[in-house]
């Protein structure tokens, strides 16, 4: 019965790895290649960790399951052998405390500055962002935000307030306060893509999370304050949005989109949410816009 | 796994002899503990059930069950639906006509537009020798040629020219399963809005069983039409739990709407037949007539009523064509109808004058208009526009039954309590377009106290008055200011007392 | 190849339990208020078993849910009367209800109360060789405080309806995660659970604080004043070391949740805003006053629940040390380092509670520092990893369930462990925060860790708590389903938190890029069953072996504790004569020594004097 043992645990391993190595081609996995620079570098780091645990747990499993054969072996009528009376190896323990200190170290260090250029506020790329404001032709001063839209979340949707336009037809910045001229939709975000873009995450009620898996981004909204965060599509379509926080009955509902179009693309898909928002019922216009 | 088990059992009884009896008695344990685990297991099928009206189980159990039957021989329950032709929904996936047949392709012409076609739909003949029949199976459809493949290869092919409906009642099907899985749970089983989570929400969700929905841009004695439905489902209703659906396809959101009408025509239908049998059949009219009945008997009177005598007279009203089923039938007729014209271009409301620029005197305009006495918003939606006005504190009666209502304030047509609309918030629960708005001045909200000024408004007042309210989140100034300056503040008593 | 010996060493033997000794002494005072630290570790152990159950049965119905969404749940759909209409379809709420009381139950009242509770109860004062603990009524008052805490959290799961104030049923049951983050708690009318569910919660979470501090401070005093002579600090057993760091932990931490836990009371009863900010408009009610920080409740909750989490594993990290050390023969490898490891743990465990909140929306910097003290702790955790396949490394392990479920901590706690580092590290933890990765790691570490050291430890000390054995082959039986099951249940859940499905979704397949992920599901719901059904097995050994086990001698594991020394199961006083310590509690396989095992409580063998006086 011992061997059947040791094979067991040694043996339990394997199928871990194995199905771990299969899970990829059966979409056991990440959600497509990050469709964002951020996510890309997220994803690298992800694969360093993996390839340090999985040496590691390889490793720590072959070494359990080593102890457990000789063990075993030991026990076996005609062995001989002594138990090994020790109480432990000073040098061994200075080895297995050292090494890996030193590697999880670098594991904190070397992720940083991802962290940071997510999410301190100095190091977002402000100048690539208000170079798209630049190209879209927003009316702004230096002062106003670069955010272009303000996603609120609540019980159970995502509702989007867009800076409208003036009266000459130009882009406003978006405001702290609603505007009359402001444009809204509902969880249906549209931004522009290939470049860096900037939005400001309230909650009109409990705390949700404004969660993009396929672009790695994800932000609790929390309510009292006003969180921006960027991100820069890469590829023009349509990825989910969702919240990843706790917020009630309907957590699960709060099915969105996010849709990265061009900047020119941006504009028209606001100039139809302006003539939409003020469709008087005059104008013979018959299909819906959405 | 089992020759584990069996060397482990044959191991423990190679040891000591406490371990047999153990053993034994072990294994009566693990066979009374799965039998016991199954059943439990099983203990969890039931059917979904359409529940009944209040109103319903004040009725004799006659006329409860007459009313079950009717609406089970033309509804059924919600897992096994009857699709009544009469109702003016889109049952089926399509119907159409057989072109060309080859060995198990068969060339359709569909009606447009039509849901997409998936394999394992049933092909229904309506026309022709195969009338009647089993139906036919499609197991792919190839929407560019209209080749429907069938699942096998027929005893009897079909005509050319025969009618065919494909996928019979597929629409409300899968609306049905659409509606278990994202609107159940609020909106009921039956449309009643009294589903499980109802209880905890405010405002309360929609109770379709009178036909009634409120934010629509149709007129005000009119129905809803599909468009309303579709665009409260698309942009949910800001300010409610009713949240925005929008990413469901074209083809989910059609099944989900006609099946929200098929529940609200089969509420209705409850709804109007309990109203006419209550008159006469309720069990306290019953009581009423029995106990004038025993008065008249002590009077000495011969036709007097009993309740043997009035369950003979349902019974006898049921099966006389001229009777019950008539009015049953007038009941449907005017639902069918009343469904029908709702969707008619002429039924919605449609300005004939653009929306007025917004600009200081539109908005100035407006607000005098909604100062009005002739209007008198402020009733009930404040001096301010605060949603506070003297309505929302006066005991108000309820307009069907004419009694008083419990509490203070206003009450919509489900008898619930309702508040006018703060206009601060910016919050447009019916749409923020300003059509939206207009609607609502012009045509009212259906089920609520908020009234239809369009009889009374021109088309360039509502559009003031649209742009007044759409003003309002925005105003910085303090009510009351501009107008006249308050009193001097009264002279004190010792003041008064020295003069 | 065997899997029990029956012993007959010198202590078995002259003092042979007579048929006339009551084996089931112990069993047969658990409804009593006795201050017996045996009965009372024996009454945690039994409840905590049956709440085992109860937390058990709640999680199947999640995953019953997540396998076949918005089918009839069996039994689940037909304890409500809406949800019978409905056909036996759940609701939303009712599902959240079911996580958070999951959760809720296996923590606060199987867990904690299980290491805590029952084995440190039981083994303290035993193996230090104190004759109970040193506050045997506040000992009593530990557990018998837990029962209104079951009964709060029956309450709060919305058993109770009407009667206990809940709208609903069990639709209106606490439903904000066991974490019961503000505004949703906070806030009656945010969520159904909050009206009164939440209240009980509370008070649930409130009681088994209390019950927790109680016992904590004994634990501390016993296992510092009450040592048996000889008994220094390096000469404790590593499960003492172990339940005194714990409760120093417990001690330090839980203040801080009683205090929390008031605080949202409050903000929910009283009016105050300590958690919620101004303006907020739920459910249409009227906007908050507000001026409080929803983020306030998370650093003082996780400031206790992280340390929490190392109270859940660390009791059983002891208990792994002294079985191994005890089945193959050899001295703990590395006995010094295990104990500042556990102590660097529970240190470090003070000072990484932000990594809860990575993207709560606190201070980014605050997210760097945590980060590196979150990724520190790991280390500890892998020396001590090492130190038990040392242990292993040379000795003559005896196959049986002790052993193997002590395995089976070391070889899942490694899983679990690795896994957290993805966590640990921010940026990655951006995409898996509130995914199943972190669920799959929490349940490596909680349930395949300290659950199986659980049952190592039952199958350990019950001939010491009920003078029997169990049963070897259906312990095998058990310890192999169940460690089969709980592979196929969670480790294919760092595969769905990868594909980045969230946590908490009752239907996370209406998301188009998570449809893929149901037949999984369906495979992990089917081995939770499995599971389920096969800790049934375990409590059937535990009951029947009462009556049909092998009887066992004082030390049938010919171990070295001083728990060992004592009869089984002991008397009141616990040993016979107050036993004194020569030496540490590894001391198996000396070589100088004749018998492969040197208990503590033996006197040395006086050596012949080399030299002359």
């Amino acid at each position: 019965m011992k061997w059947f043992w040791c094979v067991f645990f040694a043996f339990w391993p394997i199928v871990a790895v194995a199905v771990c190595a299969i899970a990829p081609s059966v979409g056991w996995w990440l959600p497509g290649e990050a469709a964002s620079p951020l996510g890309r570098r997220i994803d690298d780091l992800f694969y360093l960790i993996l390839v340090i645990t999985a040496i590691t747990f390889i490793g720590t499993q072959m070494g359990l399951a080593y102890v457990l054969f000789t063990g075993a072996r030991r026990t076996d009528p005609d062995v001989t052998e002594k138990t090994w009376f020790s109480h432990g190896s000073h040098e061994l323990e200075v080895i297995w405390s050292t090494v890996p200190a030193l590697v999880l170290l670098f594991i904190a260090l070397y992720q940083l500055n991802v962290w940071a250029e997510y999410r301190v506020k100095d190091a977002f790329p402000k100048k690539d962002m208000e170079a798209v404001l630049t190209r879209l032709r927003q009316v702004r001063t230096d002062r106003d935000s670069v955010a272009l839209a303000e996603v609120t979340a609540r019980q159970f949707e995502w509702r989007i307030r867009y800076p409208g336009f003036d009266a000459q037809g130009n882009l406003l910045p978006l405001m702290q306060d609603p505007q009359p001229t402001d444009l809204y939709a509902v969880n249906d975000l549209h931004l522009p893509a290939n470049a860096p873009v900037m939005i400001n995450l309230k909650t009109q009620d409990v705390q949700h999370s404004f969660f993009l898996p396929e672009l790695r981004v994800k932000q609790d909204a929390v309510p009292g304050l006003v969180i921006p965060i960027w991100f820069e599509a890469e590829q023009q379509r349509s990825y989910a949005l969702l919240c990843a926080e706790l917020c009630g009955w309907g957590h699960y509902k709060m099915k969105a989109q996010f849709v990265a179009e061009s900047e020119a693309g941006f504009l028209n898909y606001l100039r139809t949410l302006h003539s939409a928002q003020n469709y008087d019922g005059v104008h013979q216009k018959i299909e819906d816009e959405e | 796994m089992r020759t584990f088990v069996t060397n482990c059992m044959q191991l423990s009884s190679m040891y000591s002899r406490g371990q047999k009896a153990f053993g034994r008695s072990r294994r009566g344990l693990m066979a009374c503990g799965l039998t016991c685990a199954l059943l439990t297991l099983l203990a969890g099928c039931g059917k979904p059930e359409f529940t009944h009206r209040e109103e319903f189980s004040k009725l004799e159990p006659y006329a409860q069950e007459y009313i079950h039957e009717v609406l089970n021989q033309h509804f059924g329950t919600p897992t096994e639906m009857v699709v009544w032709e009469r109702l003016p929904l889109k049952k089926h996936l399509s119907t159409g006509t057989v072109t060309k047949v080859a060995e198990t392709e068969l060339t359709l012409e569909l009606s447009e537009p039509h849901q997409e076609i998936t394999p394992g739909t049933e092909i229904l003949w309506n026309s022709g020798p195969l009338k009647g029949k089993p139906s036919g199976w499609i197991r792919s459809w190839d929407h560019d040629t209209h080749i429907a493949t069938l699942e096998t290869k027929l005893k009897e092919m079909p005509e050319e020219g025969t009618q065919v409906i494909v996928g019979p009642g597929q629409v409300l099907v899968r609306g049905r399963h659409l509606y278990a899985v994202h609107c159940q749970h609020c909106h009921g089983v039956s449309g009643d809005g009294n589903g499980p989570t109802a209880e905890y929400l405010n405002p309360l969700p929609r109770d379709y069983r009178q036909g009634i929905f409120k934010f629509t841009l149709t007129q005000a004695q009119e129905r809803a039409s599909r468009v309303d439905l579709a665009r409260t489902i698309e942009d949910g209703i800001p300010g409610t739990y009713m949240p925005s659906f929008k990413l469901l396809t074209p083809d989910e959101s059609e099944s989900i709407i006609e099946y929200v009408l098929w529940l609200a025509m089969r509420g209705e239908t409850e709804y109007q037949l309990v109203r006419f049998l209550t008159e006469d059949y309720s069990k306290a009219s019953v009581l009423d007539r029995v106990k004038s009945g025993v008065e008249k008997k002590k009077a000495g009177e011969e036709d007097y009523e009993t309740y043997a005598s009035i369950r003979e007279e349902f019974i006898t009203a049921v099966n006389d064509p001229e009777d019950m089923p008539m009015e049953l039938d007038s009941i449907v007729e005017l639902i069918v109808s009343r469904w029908t014209t709702a969707q008619e271009p002429e039924a919605v409301v449609a300005p004939q004058e653009n929306r007025v620029a917004y600009d200081a005197r539109s908005i100035a305009h407006g607000r005098q208009l909604y100062m009005s006495n002739d209007l008198n918003c402020v009733a009930c939606h404040g001096d301010a526009g605060y949603g506070d006005g003297p309505q929302t504190y006066s005991i108000t009666k309820d307009l069907e039954t004419g009694k008083e209502n419990e509490q203070p304030g206003l009450y919509d047509a489900w008898g619930k309590p309702v508040q006018p609309r703060n206009l601060h918030t910016g919050i447009y629960r019916g749409g923020r377009r300003p059509i939206d708005l207009y609607a609502r001045v012009h045509a009212g909200i259906k089920g609520t106290p908020m009234p239809a000024f369009g009889a009374k408004l021109k088309d360039q007042d509502i559009w003031d008055i649209v742009n007044f309210i759409y003003s309002v989140p925005f105003e910085t100034e303090q009510a009351g200011s501009g107008m006249q300056k308050a009193q001097e503040p009264a002279a004190s008593e010792e003041e008064v007392a020295v003069k | 190849m065997s899997s029990i010996a029956v012993t007959h060493d010198a202590e078995a033997h002259s003092h042979h339990p007579s048929h006339g000794e009551d084996r089931l002494a112990l069993l047969k005072k658990v409804h009593t208020f006795s201050t017996d630290h045996k009965v009372i570790g024996i009454q945690f152990l039994l409840t905590n078993i049956v709440m085992m159950m109860v937390g058990g049965a709640l999680a199947l119905g999640v995953r019953w849910q997540l396998a076949f969404p918005w089918e009839q749940m069996p039994i689940f759909g037909q304890l409500i009367a809406k949800n019978i209409t409905m056909g036996g379809q759940i609701s939303p709420e009712f599902y959240t209800m079911l996580f958070t009381m999951h959760a809720s139950i296996m923590i606060w009242l199987v867990i904690i109360p299980v290491l805590a509770g029952a084995f440190g109860n039981f083994l303290i004062p035993l193996m230090i060789g104190a004759d109970d603990m040193a506050f045997p009524m506040l000992n009593a008052l530990s557990y018998w405080f837990m029962w209104p805490a079951m009964f709060f959290f029956a309450f709060a799961t919305g058993i109770g309806g009407e009667l206990t104030g809940i709208r609903g049923g069990m639709n209106g049951g606490s439903a904000e995660g066991w974490t019961s983050y503000p505004v949703l708690s906070a806030l009656r009318q945010a969520a159904p659970g909050s009206e009164g569910g939440q209240f009980w919660w509370i008070m649930a979470v409130t009681f088994v604080g209390v019950s927790s501090m109680m016992g904590s401070v004994n634990y501390m005093t016993t296992i510092i004043n009450m040592r048996a002579p000889g008994m220094t600090l390096f000469r404790m057993p590593l499960t003492i070391w172990s339940m005194f760091i714990t409760a120093i932990l417990q001690a330090f931490a839980l203040p801080v949740l009683t205090a929390a836990g008031f605080m949202l009371l409050a903000d929910r009863s009283f009016g105050t805003c300590f958690f919620v900010p101004a303006g907020i408009v739920v459910n249409n009610a009227e906007p908050t006053l507000g001026g409080g920080q929803p983020l306030l409740w998370q650093h003082l909750f996780w400031f206790y629940s992280h340390p929490a989490v190392y109270i859940m594993v660390l009791p059983g990290m002891g208990m792994v040390s002294d079985m191994l050390s005890c089945t193959c023969r050899r001295p703990i490898f590395g006995y010094k380092p295990m104990v500042y490891s556990l102590a660097a743990i529970a240190g470090l465990g003070f000072i990484v509670w932000g990594h809860h909140m990575f993207l709560s929306g606190m201070n980014p910097a605050l997210g760097m520092t945590f980060m590196v003290s979150t990724i520190m702790i790991a280390l500890p955790s892998a020396v001590k990893v090492f130190n038990w396949i040392g242990t292993i490394w040379g000795g003559r392990p005896e196959f049986n369930c002790i052993f193997l479920n002590s395995v089976a901590f070391v070889s899942l706690f490694i899983v679990g462990g690795l896994s957290g580092i993805f966590m640990a590290a921010v940026p990655v933890d951006i995409y898996v925060h509130d995914t199943y990765f972190i669920v799959a790691h929490f349940h490596y570490v909680l349930f395949g860790a300290t659950l199986f050291s659980v049952f190592g430890g039952v199958h350990y000390w019950y001939p010491k708590m009920f003078g029997r054995l169990m049963n070897e082959s259906w312990g095998k039986l058990h310890f192999f389903l169940t460690f089969i099951a709980f592979n196929g249940t969670f480790f294919p859940m760092h595969l769905l938190g990868i594909a980045g499905m969230p946590r908490r979704y009752a239907d996370p397949y209406l998301h188009p890029y998570l449809e893929h992920l149901l037949p999984l599901n369906q495979f992990m719901t089917i081995s939770a069953i499995v599971m389920g059904f096969a800790q049934f097995i375990f409590i059937g050994n535990f009951v029947l072996s009462w009556f049909y086990g092998e009887i066992a001698g004082r030390n049938p594991w010919r171990a070295n504790g001083l728990e060992w020394a004592a009869p089984s199961p002991p008397g009141h006083g616990n040993f016979d004569v107050p036993p004194i310590v020569y030496r540490g509690p590894y001391e198996y396989s000396d070589p100088d020594h004749d018998s492969d095992f040197w208990p503590q409580w033996e006197p040395p063998v006086p050596r012949p004097s080399k030299a002359a006086d």
